[in-house]
C-alpha cells in the first residue's frame, strides 16, 4: 500500500496503542476464563484478527460471567 | 443501612474490575467516539492514497465543522453506544437471580432497596465515567484537528447526553428485575428505546420536554445556539422518571422474589 501522506503518526498512536491494550486484555481475559460460550480457539481468532470488535464481541457475547 | 448499601456497592465495583469492564468499556467509548474526528480529518489523504479515483477526476470533500464532527461523534454513543450500555446491564439483576446468587445474598439480611440500587449504582457509575472519558478524548481530538469547542459547551453537552443515557441504563436494570432472562430484558430495553426515540423525533412538537430531546438540545448547544428553554424541563424530567423507574425496578424484584 503506498504511503498515506499527511497523516501524523504522534496523533494516531495513542489510538492505536488503547486498541491495542484492548486486545491484549481480550486475550489475557480469555486465557484466565474457565469456559467460553463457542470454542475458545475462534475466540482467540476473532480477537486476534476483527480489528476493534472481535475483542469487544468477546467480552459482550463470548465471556460466561461466574 | 448505608454502610451495608457500601459494602454491596463496593462489591459490585470489584466484580466490574474482575471482568475487565472498567477497562473495556472505557476503552470502547473512546474508540467508538475518536473514530469520528480522525476519519473526518483523514478521508481527503485516505481517498489520495487508495489512489482509486481516475486522474482528473477531483473530490473535494466539504471540510466539517468541529461542532458537526462532535456531534457526530456523540451519535455514536447514542447508538452503539446504547447497545453495549444494555447488552452489559441486561444480566445485572436477571442473570443473577438465574444463578441463585440473588437469593443467596439476600438470605442474609439485605433489604431489597439496597440490593437492586447498589447495582444501579454500580452500573451508573461505569458508564458515566466511560462516557466521560471516550466523550473528553472525542472533545480532545476535534479540538487539535479542527477547532476547539469551549469546555463549558463539552461539560453541559456531556451532562445533557449523561441523563438521556442514565435513563437508557435504569429502564434496562428494570427490564432486568421484571423478566428472568437477560436477553428478554436486552430485547425489550432496545425495541422500548428505539420506538421511543423514533416517535419523539417525529412528534417534536408534543414531546418537547421529552428526555430523548435532551440530546437534540444538547447538538444544538455545541453548534453554537442557544439552550432552547426546554431544556430544563426536560431534564427535571429525566431526572423524575430515572427515580421512578429505579423505585418500581425495587419494588417488581421485592415482588417477584418473595414470590419464588
Amino acid at each position: 500500500m503506498n504511503q498515506i501522506e499527511g497523516i501524523n503518526i504522534a496523533v494516531l498512536a495513542p489510538v492505536l496503542i488503547i486498541n491495542l491494550i484492548l486486545i491484549i486484555v481480550a486475550v489475557i481475559d480469555l486465557v484466565r476464563v474457565e469456559n467460553t460460550r463457542g470454542p475458545k480457539w475462534l475466540w482467540a481468532l476473532i480477537i486476534l484478527f476483527v480489528n476493534l470488535i472481535g475483542p469487544i464481541l468477546y467480552f459482550i457475547v463470548g465471556r460466561r460471567n461466574n | 443501612m448505608m454502610s451495608q448499601w457500601i459494602t454491596l456497592l463496593q462489591k459490585e465495583l470489584v466484580e466490574m474490575w474482575r471482568n475487565f469492564k472498567w477497562l473495556w468499556v472505557p476503552i470502547t467509548f473512546i474508540l467508538l467516539g475518536v473514530k469520528e474526528p480522525l476519519t473526518s480529518y483523514y478521508m481527503q489523504p485516505i481517498l489520495d492514497a487508495l489512489g482509486g479515483l481516475p486522474k482528473g477526476a477531483v473530490i473535494k470533500l466539504p471540510e466539517p465543522s468541529a461542532a458537526e464532527v462532535l456531534v457526530e461523534g456523540l451519535s455514536s454513543y447514542t447508538s452503539i453506544g446504547v447497545l453495549i450500555i444494555v447488552l452489559t446491564t441486561m444480566g445485572i439483576i436477571a442473570g443473577e437471580r438465574k444463578s441463585g446468587v440473588a437469593a443467596m445474598i439476600l438470605v442474609k439480611p439485605v433489604s431489597f432497596i439496597s440490593y437492586v440500587t447498589a447495582k444501579w449504582m454500580g452500573g451508573l457509575i461505569l458508564l458515566v465515567f466511560s462516557f466521560f472519558i471516550g466523550y473528553l478524548a472525542t472533545w480532545y481530538y476535534t479540538g487539535i484537528l479542527f477547532e476547539w469547542i469551549s469546555f463549558g459547551d463539552f461539560l453541559h453537552s456531556f451532562l445533557l447526553y449523561s441523563l438521556w443515557l442514565g435513563l437508557i441504563l435504569t429502564f434496562t436494570v428494570f427490564c432486568s428485575s421484571l423478566f428472568l432472562v437477560p436477553g428478554t430484558a436486552g430485547f425489550i430495553s432496545i425495541a422500548t428505546v428505539l420506538i421511543y426515540t423514533l416517535i419523539s423525533g417525529t412528534l417534536t412538537k408534543w414531546m418537547k420536554w421529552s428526555p430523548s430531546m435532551l440530546t437534540d438540545y444538547a447538538n444544538q448547544l455545541l453548534a453554537g445556539q442557544s439552550l432552547p428553554t426546554a431544556a430544563n424541563p426536560a431534564a427535571a424530567i429525566t431526572v423524575t422518571a430515572t427515580i421512578i423507574l429505579l423505585t418500581l425496578s425495587v419494588v417488581v424484584f421485592r415482588k417477584k422474589e418473595l414470590a419464588a
